[in-house]
């Protein structure tokens, strides 16, 4: 049994750090709704005192606070050896604000007003970044086998040539098995860059992993979930 | 910033070169005009006595008695053993008498001239000839080479005076240039670095309180200025841009949820997925604009960095390959390496929306062409299709639309795409051209004029 899925099994513990009450109660509720147990600190002092105390498994942390603001939340937190992912959720879109907020020690970014499920989608990617970290190099999904030191692919034992781009995407979704990733998070976290690229591009870029991967008459590996994303199933 | 030579092209050109050329030039017309002047007095001084001369000579050889006068002429010419003065005697019939002098035949009588060879190796010398009573002709000179050497002796001075002249004020001119030009470049510097997003750098002060330390003091002020008023507008902007999102992320949530609510009525759903979705679009929008204000308030550029323009291009061609082949198009490239000093991720931005474009908009089972050309100070990537194109008048109206933003309604997606491009060109110095591809269209990046 691996970390990840060790981590399933109990009720991830998740800080809001957010001085806008309704915002706080709303990323609660949402995130509660995926099964997670929630704690909300009101300012940047209380969360940094509750996130070195206590081990949440995930902070979500507003960028802009009264008195300590986001950045220097996250800088302390760093500092203090605190290896708590942190999804950065700030008001102002800047390029500029996003790398600051991810060299402070931030691991995502989200642009206020965001879809809830999105949030909660990019919280988990980062939990189970944060569990995978010293995990084997061989990633397994049903009958997808990846190897991470290799960089080879097989599906029921038989050896698929994937392009380098590729094998990130698989790598990607095989890390987040079972699970829904939407295109923007896919785009951000496999490509690297932080626009909208439009979901037609993400979409053929699945659709030409799934002509190597899936066997035909099986089901494909990769599923469409309409409105949401994606999920390779986890077999 | 690395400091370009001082080259002597760039010298000539300062203000006070020219003005100490321009003194040293009058200056020198000045000496021309005296030592001219000085010249032109002496030398006509010593012709007026060297004619007086000669009239008295004339005169009193005149007043011997003719049938003395050959013998009186040979007695002077014997007696002239100082080389000063010259006489000469000749017949009615022209054939010589006495003496040595021969009548040139641009002499006439009575009018003193200059001879440059009289005969005999004598000259230049002032010639004067008087008939006599008997129609003899009485030559009569003086030696010239004194004047001559004045002559000579004022070119020499005019000459090398010229040449000292000439060294000084040049010298002068560059050593009073060096100065201020070297001010100027480090102004230079500054502005540009300032130009470049650096607000909080300054113009450099000599202290002089001169002419370019009160321009530099007038900049800075007007930088200081500038500096505020951004920092307002990004403070403005921060406040409104919290201030709006965080109560449009609490009405997104909420009508999230409502939707999810199974007791809703489907229509009732539809209405409000809708709404969602158009408040998603004005979100898009709201956000653009903000980028585009950000982008060209220029605060981006103090955080460039060496990139390549052509790999970026490569990478793009890359992400969009599967989008065109499943549109039908077949998407080419062949680009140059081109470096700039930027920002990858921005300038990838601008690239991926310009191919986006081109595949949504170029004709299927057609070709999309990203390619470089040029040279290496006028180059040029271009993104071209082979679709339906737009019309030359409507295309300069599509860009000048998009410069006021005012399109925002009517164009699909956020409808900022081609305003987010030129501000993220806008802000590397680069600019958007759209041109015919005939067909088709040629979206062009370029560097700005």
């Amino acid at each position: 049994m691996s970390v990840s899925d060790a981590y399933a099994r109990v009720m991830p513990r998740i800080l809001v750090i957010e001085d806008d009450i309704g915002t706080a109660r709303e990323i609660a509720a949402e995130l509660a709704g995926h099964g997670h147990d929630m704690t909300i600190a009101r300012d940047g002092a209380t969360g940094l005192d509750r996130a070195t105390r206590e081990g949440f498994d995930a902070i979500t942390l507003d960028r802009m606070l009264p008195a300590v603001d986001g950045l220097e939340v996250v800088r302390i937190l760093r500092e203090r050896r605190i290896t708590t992912p942190v999804l950065m959720i700030s008001a102002l879109s800047d390029v500029d604000e996003r790398i600051a907020g991810l060299r402070a020690g931030g691991d995502d970014y989200l642009i206020k007003p965001f879809a809830p499920n999105e949030m909660a989608m990019r919280v988990e990617v980062l939990i189970r970044r944060h569990h995978d970290r010293a995990d084997t190099m061989l990633l397994r999904a049903g009958d997808i086998e990846l190897d991470l030191v290799r960089r080879t692919v097989h599906v029921a034992g038989e050896a698929v040539r994937l392009l380098h781009m590729e094998f990130r995407l698989l790598e990607f979704l095989m890390r987040n098995r079972g699970e829904v990733v939407s295109r923007r998070i896919i785009f951000e976290q496999v490509w690297g860059y932080y626009f909208d690229p439009g979901a037609n591009l993400i979409n053929v870029h699945i659709a030409r992993l799934r002509k190597k991967l899936d066997r035909p008459g099986a089901p494909s590996a990769i599923q469409t979930i309409k409105g949401e994303g994606y999920r390779l199933d986890a077999g | 910033m690395l400091a370009e030579p001082l080259r002597f092209a760039d010298i000539r050109r300062t203000s006070a070169f020219r003005l100490t050329a321009m003194l040293g030039a009058t200056f020198a017309a000045g000496i021309v005009l005296l030592t001219g002047t000085i010249y032109l007095l002496t030398a006509r001084e010593l012709t007026d006595r060297s004619d007086r001369i000669l009239a008295d000579l004339a005169g009193r050889m005149l007043a011997v008695a003719p049938q003395a006068l050959p013998a009186r002429v040979r007695l002077e010419t014997e007696r002239a053993g100082s080389g000063l003065n010259y006489y000469g005697l000749l017949g009615s019939d022209g054939e010589p008498v006495a003496g040595m002098l021969r009548m040139p035949p641009s002499l006439r009588y009575d009018q003193p001239a200059d001879i440059e060879d009289a005969g005999h190796g004598i000259g230049p010398i002032r010639l004067l000839a008087k008939r006599t009573d008997r129609g003899e002709t009485l030559l009569v000179g003086r030696d010239i080479t004194q004047i001559r050497d004045l002559r000579v002796r004022m070119l020499g001075i005019l000459v090398w005076s010229g040449v000292a002249i000439a060294i000084g004020v040049g010298a002068t001119a560059i050593g009073l240039s060096l100065g201020p030009l070297r001010r100027v470049r480090d102004l230079q510097a500054a502005s540009r670095a300032i130009a470049e997003g650096h607000l909080e750098r300054r113009m450099p002060l000599a202290g002089r309180h001169d002419e370019l330390d009160q321009f530099a003091d007038t900049v800075n002020a007007m930088v200081e200025d500038v500096g505020r008023t951004i920092a307002q507008v990004k403070g403005v902007t921060d406040a409104i841009a919290h201030d709006l999102r965080t109560p449009l992320t609490r009405v997104r949530a909420n009508l999230h949820r409502i939707a999810q609510d199974d007791a809703l009525a489907p229509d009732h759903r539809a209405r409000l997925t809708q709404a969602v979705d158009d408040l998603d679009t004005v979100l898009e929008r709201f956000a653009a604009l903000l980028r585009i204000s950000e982008l060209e308030a220029g605060s981006r550029r103090a955080g460039f960095a060496a990139v390549d323009l052509g790999a970026i291009a490569a990478s793009v061609a890359d992400l969009y390959e599967p989008l065109a082949e499943d549109s039908g198009i077949t998407l080419s490239f062949d680009c140059d390496p081109l470096p700039l000093h930027g920002d990858e991720k921005l300038l990838f931005e601008a690239v991926s929306n310009l191919v986006d474009n081109a595949i949504k908009f170029g004709r299927a089972g057609g070709h999309v062409r990203i390619t470089t050309g040029g040279d290496a100070a006028r180059w040029h990537l271009d993104v071209a299709d082979d679709g339906p194109g737009i019309a030359a008048d409507e295309r300069e109206a599509v860009l000048r639309r998009f410069h006021r933003g005012s399109n925002a309604a009517s164009a699909p997606g956020s409808g900022l795409g081609l305003s987010v491009v030129s501000a993220i060109l806008g802000a590397h110095g680069l600019r958007l051209d759209l041109r015919d591809a005939q067909p088709g269209l040629i979206a062009r990046i370029t560097p700005a004029e």
